[in-house]
């Protein structure tokens, strides 16, 4: 009997095209709390879904308490002591607490269910580890961080003794937080082995005794917590790629193109809130917005393209207060969009090529002549736009499903670039695509900003901040933690922001001064 | 293959295995197959009673199956189409009869165009709950329909009835021309087949078109785009319900020559059975609609030639829809078992 | 509206609550054979062809063999092969629910006409002494005893049964085992599969005693409603069902409710119509109805999620 009660080696995972899993390794011991990080689409949430028998590997070996794991599922899983809190709880809303605990597992009286058994299990549980919840409520009526100890009691009742928390924190509170960190330590000291999926390093550095960092489907290595700090990770999680040579221009700035005034916006996650953002970027710079993805960038761009709701605060454009107007109206006061989900958003994968390069300006002639359209000016503005930026397969009229990643995004920028729109707003952009067409886009942003573009720059790679920015925008959590020229910046100093640090001028970030949270 | 290939290949199979069992049928009944089929294709052709009867149950399908594939086009699932029909033919009745002020020219036109005015109007309302509030189209639109036939109903019996035994409306003043008699078809065809025609066009051919095909594929994008996803599904829907008060003013008009009570029953359900057979493909919708007008008129023929019922002809006609909804039935490729894999 | 008001006595009246709730059994039959397939997230739109396949084989059987418990048994057997078909074509096969449903109800209307040809040599309907009704109760004991006996004395068997079906079904849903993971797979069924329950069996099984239940819905029709088979008998009802269904959430006792507001208008409706007012206004009514409700739901769930999203809301 070896000394891990999990091994899994050699593990590879394929979806359809994408490679989930290239290479996955993980080991975990009896009684530690072992954090699996890494950015999005590492390959760590499915890892740990292979782990729970939710999809078969490819290739490799699953071992639970030393015994190989051949066609495992939940019940499977389930039997041998591993259970899982997924990222989107798997709890039926219109259920009581108690229902969504016992289902599958329910302790029968004949055809009825015992709930007073039930009822008296679940309690032993709440008050071993101190986990407050309210049986009789409907999910629909409690909070998030009660869902979620209503997930580990779950696991506990299924006599889990191997525990899966994928991303439990991204939804909490900082107060919530806490108290599943005691739960988790309640939890440890009990014998309870534990996996914490995050990439919130703070988090990570806290309540970890080792931490295993995976990108882009590789295991990248596993370490002793005490042999590791957060900079430490964050070079390990990012990683360096090919310092692509852009003729950077620090042009001079013109005149304030889009202007952000303490926005506050909706989120479904309680850390990409934005509670009371401000920023501006002028005509001929690139501003860049650095930060761990899931920290409310993605609802900043969506929320100043008219995509979502902006609760309180303005967005100016040019001068015009463009705030909660629809994007069709947002466009044509003079910005474009290359969105960071280029599946959903920025691409119609059922439609083909041309029809995905005019769709934005479909209604202007020479499109569109009083309603009919222009089929001629489609191609020749096709044609036009595959040259020039390279895309290929060549064929405008097959459809953009048969793309692959670099050139489906070329596609949008394609779009988006050439409409010589004042503001580009240019979310994730050389997300999930190979190192020519990166190279393409980079210049392509480079160029426009050259033109007297002012463009917003999101990314969640660090490097291409450091490199395409004129100035950069830390964001944690809803809200700016500090600014700086890209001159100064660096992987430290920007990497302390991400994680919410205090910027060089001491402020404090906002997180301290919000009023008591009730859990 | 192609996919239009392969669904074309699905729905000639389909249709062989449904008169495979309708052949037992008739055999267990003591009739010839053969014969009997022979006399279903004579009873939908042969003649000009029964060429005219399959072109005239022809005419409402084909608007009524293109009116629920072009809502679903934009992603809307208008099962609203019987109800429509109704609406349109009770207000095609009444400014058929009343509006008498207008010129007959402008009078025909007047009871289109209030036919798909009225229908439009009531497909706006399931359509405007869906957009908005996310209530389920199928749900309203089948609960609409029961009261779209009772308004109806109410009508013809009522302040619009003609007194006589059957409820039914006075006469209008204005017909469409039947050029096959003693069969109802009636120059409405001209016009269902003009329509159906423009709607093609129409989506393929103008921006509107464009817009309706990107939100029913992906709305996300469309908004995106600054395409509104909800004004074109809206617009979708009322277009769907304009094309069954069409059909229900062409009834009218054509057809009877009033509003007789019940007298569109199935005509909407029947086209979006049509539709959905072909996954609502816009061309070869018009196709499946002829295909069940045919067996509808074929089925008279046939029970007058041999001893075999209409009823089973209708009886087929379900079976084969029953199987051509089972999308991945007959399909013959590793798509399945793919997905299999990928779902463990 | 005067006459209205001076006869208000003849239109409300004890006849009137056992009108209603005459004409509601079939409903209720109908509504609770689509609300178990409902709580699978499955509208059972095909419930009119099942209790108009299940009235005609009542009858035949009830006919031929003179039993009406054998015909009753045969009318469920059929609804479950019926629901059968559509669960296999929608289960296995992927059909659009709506699509299979309709076609099911247009196959047991052309199927049933065709056998009241072939089997009994007749259009239209068929009648005869020799067909076994369902019986129906007669409680002696309430002979006496005021405004109860109009109420509840005479009721068939199955009359009776279906407020036992209420309370089985609510049980059922709320109560057992397989009611939970039922529910479970029809609001979330990724959350059911992780619980390790198998979603598809559950679904089967829902369909399946669905179609026992509308089977049953038919056989009450013609055996226990009528003593006949006319063509097309169920006359929407199967689809009042479904409205009703759609009413109460899929709740059976709530569904019930429903199904009573049905069989309340149409007899109302009924007594009306000889004052003025178009039975159809009557009619209308509870659809309208079903619509709000369904609307102000989706509404209020909307607005909750909304608020929950809101950045302004620091709770």
């Amino acid at each position: 009997m070896n000394e891990y009660v999990v091994e899994m080696k050699g593990i590879v995972k394929t979806f359809g095209e994408v490679q989930a899993v290239k290479q996955g390794e993980f080991t975990l011991r009896k009684g530690e709390i072992h954090s699996l990080i890494g950015e999005n689409g590492a390959g760590k949430s499915t890892m740990m879904k292979l782990l729970y028998g939710m999809y078969p590997t490819n290739r490799g070996e699953i071992l639970i308490k030393g015994q190989v794991m051949e066609n495992l599922t939940p019940k499977l899983a389930i039997e041998h002591g591993v259970g899982m809190v997924h990222q989107e709880f798997m709890l039926v809303n219109e259920l009581t607490v108690l229902e969504n605990i016992i289902l599958g597992f329910e302790p029968r009286k004949g055809l009825k269910i015992d709930f007073e058994k039930a009822r008296k299990e679940v309690t032993h549980y709440i008050e071993q580890y101190d986990m407050e919840v309210q049986l009789d409520k409907k999910v629909s009526q409690i909070s998030v961080g009660e869902a979620q100890r209503v997930e580990i009691i779950k696991t506990l009742m299924r006599g889990a003794d191997i525990i899966i928390l994928d991303e439990p924190t991204a939804v909490l509170t900082p107060q919530e937080a806490r108290r599943l960190f005691e739960i988790l330590d309640n939890l440890k000291k009990d014998q309870k082995s534990l996996v914490f999926i995050s990439h919130k390093l703070n988090e990570v550095m806290e309540i970890s005794d080792r931490i295993s960092v995976m990108r882009q489907g590789i295991h990248m290595g596993t370490v002793n917590k005490e042999e590791t700090s957060p900079l430490d990770l964050t070079k390990r999680m990012i990683g360096r790629e090919v310092f692509l040579n852009i003729d950077k221009a620090y042009g001079k700035a013109g005149k304030t193109i889009l202007e952000v005034r303490d926005v506050w916006v909706s989120s479904q996650k309680e850390t990409s809130k934005i509670r009371g953002m401000s920023l501006a970027v002028k005509e001929g710079e690139i501003v860049g917005i650095a930060g761990i993805d899931g920290n409310g960038q993605s609802e900043l761009a969506e929320a100043i393209t008219g995509l979502r709701k902006v609760e309180k605060g303005t967005v100016l454009l040019n001068g015009q207060d463009i705030t909660n107007l629809k994007p069709r109206a947002v466009r044509e006061a003079g910005l474009a969009h290359i969105p960071e989900d280029r599946n959903t958003r920025g691409l119609n994968r059922a439609m083909t090529i041309e029809e995905n390069l005019v769709a934005v300006r479909l209604d202007q002639p020479p499109f569109t002549n009083k309603h009919l359209l222009n089929k001629a000016s489609h191609d020749t503005y096709a044609a036009e736009m595959i040259s020039q930026f390279d895309i290929r397969p060549t064929d405008y009229r097959l459809p953009t499903s048969s793309l692959s990643g670099g050139n489906a995004q070329k596609v949008v920028v394609a779009r988006e670039v050439s409409m010589n729109k004042k503001l580009l707003i240019a979310s994730q952009p050389t997300r999930g695509v190979d190192v020519g067409a990166i190279e393409l886009i980079r210049n392509t942003l480079e160029q426009a900003k050259k033109q007297g573009a002012g463009i917003l720059l999101i990314s969640a790679e660090l490097e291409e901040i450091i490199s395409l920015s004129d100035r950069i925008v830390v964001v944690h959590e809803g809200k700016i933690t500090g600014e700086m020229p890209a001159s100064e910046a660096n992987e430290n100093n920007l990497g302390l922001l991400m994680m919410g640090g205090h910027d060089k001028t001491g402020e404090i970030s906002e997180k301290g001064k919000a009023g008591e949270h009730t859990v | 293959m192609s996919q239009s290939m392969k669904g074309l290949r699905k729905i000639v199979i389909t249709m062989l295995v449904a008169l495979g069992i309708g052949a037992l049928f008739i055999m267990a009944i003591g009739e010839n197959p053969l014969d009997a089929y022979i006399a279903l294709f004579k009873g939908a052709f042969n003649g000009k009673l029964r060429l005219g009867t399959t072109l005239a149950g022809f005419t409402p399908l084909l608007l009524t199956s293109a009116a629920f594939a072009v809502a679903a086009q934009a992603g809307a699932f208008n099962v609203g189409v019987e109800g429509e029909v109704f609406l349109g033919g009770i207000t095609a009745a009444y400014i058929g009869i009343n509006w008498t002020f207008l010129p007959k020219p402008l009078l025909y036109l007047a009871c289109f165009l209030g036919a798909m005015v009225i229908a439009a109007a009531w497909a706006f309302i399931p359509a405007a709950l869906k957009a908005f509030y996310g209530v389920s189209e199928v749900c309203t639109t089948i609960l609409m329909n029961t009261v779209a036939v009772y308004i109806t109903s109410y009508l013809v019996s009522g302040p619009m009835s003609a007194g006589t035994a059957n409820p039914q409306t006075l006469p209008v003043n204005v017909t469409l021309f039947q050029f096959m008699k003693p069969s109802s078809a009636n120059l409405g065809i001209l016009i269902a087949i003009g329509v159906v025609l423009l709607v093609i066009f129409m989506l393929h051919k103008t921006n509107w078109g464009y817009k309706i095909r990107t939100v029913g594929t992906n709305p996300a994008h469309a908004d995106y785009v600054g395409i509104s996803s909800r004004k074109v599904f809206i617009g979708s829907m009322m277009l769907s319900g304009m094309l069954g008060g069409i059909a229900g003013c062409i009834e009218v008009l054509g057809v009877h020559g009033y509003f007789l009570n019940n007298f569109a029953t199935g005509l909407g359900s029947n086209g979006m059975l049509a539709a959905l057979i072909v996954k609502s493909n816009m061309i070869f919708t018009p196709f499946m609609a002829f295909f069940l007008a045919v067996l509808k008129a074929g089925a008279m023929g046939m029970q007058q030639t041999t001893g075999v019922p209409k009823a089973l002809v209708d009886t087929i006609t379900a079976v084969f829809i029953i199987i051509a909804t089972m999308e991945t039935a007959f399909q013959f490729n590793s798509r399945r078992k793919k997905k299999k894999e990928e779902q463990a | 509206m005067s006459t209205i008001m001076e006869n208000i006595d003849k239109i409300f009246n004890m006849s009137l609550i056992y009108a209603t709730f005459r004409s509601a059994t079939p409903i209720i039959f109908a509504a609770l054979c689509a609300a178990i397939t409902q709580q699978a997230n499955i509208i059972n739109i095909g419930t009119e062809g099942i209790m108009l396949v299940g009235a005609f084989t009542a009858v035949s059987v009830s006919y031929f063999t003179g039993s009406w418990i054998l015909g009753v048994i045969a009318a469920m057997l059929a609804g479950a092969m019926i629901a059968m078909i559509m669960a296999v074509g929608h289960i296995r096969y992927n059909s659009e629910i709506c699509a299979i449903g309709m076609g099911i109800n247009m196959l047991a209307i052309a199927i049933t006409k065709f056998l009241l040809k072939a089997v009994f040599d007749t259009n239209g309907g068929f009648s005869s002494p020799e067909i076994d009704p369902i019986p129906r109760v007669h409680l002696v004991f309430l002979n006496n005893v005021p405004i109860i006996k109009d109420l509840l004395n005479d009721w068939s068997i199955t009359e009776w049964f279906a407020i036992v079906l209420i309370v089985i079904l609510q049980f059922f849903f709320y109560k057992t085992v397989w009611g939970l993971r039922l529910r479970a797979v029809g609001q979330f069924p990724e959350a059911a599969k992780t619980a390790g329950i198998k979603v598809n069996a559950v679904k089967y099984q829902a369909m399946l005693i669905s179609g026992l239940i509308g089977g049953l819905a038919g056989a009450h029709l013609s055996l226990g409603y009528s003593t006949q088979f006319i063509e097309n008998m169920t006359n929407n009802r199967g689809f009042m069902g479904v409205a009703a269904m759609y009413f109460g959430g899929a709740n059976p006792v709530l569904t019930a409710v429903g199904c009573l507001l049905f069989g309340f208008s149409d007899s109302v409706g009924a007594r009306l119509q000889a004052y003025g007012i178009p039975s159809q206004f009557v009619l209308m009514m509870p659809y309208l109805v079903t619509v709000t409700v369904l609307s102000i739901s989706m509404i209020a769930k909307l607005s909750a999620n909304t608020k929950r999203q809101s950045a302004l809301n620091v709770n």
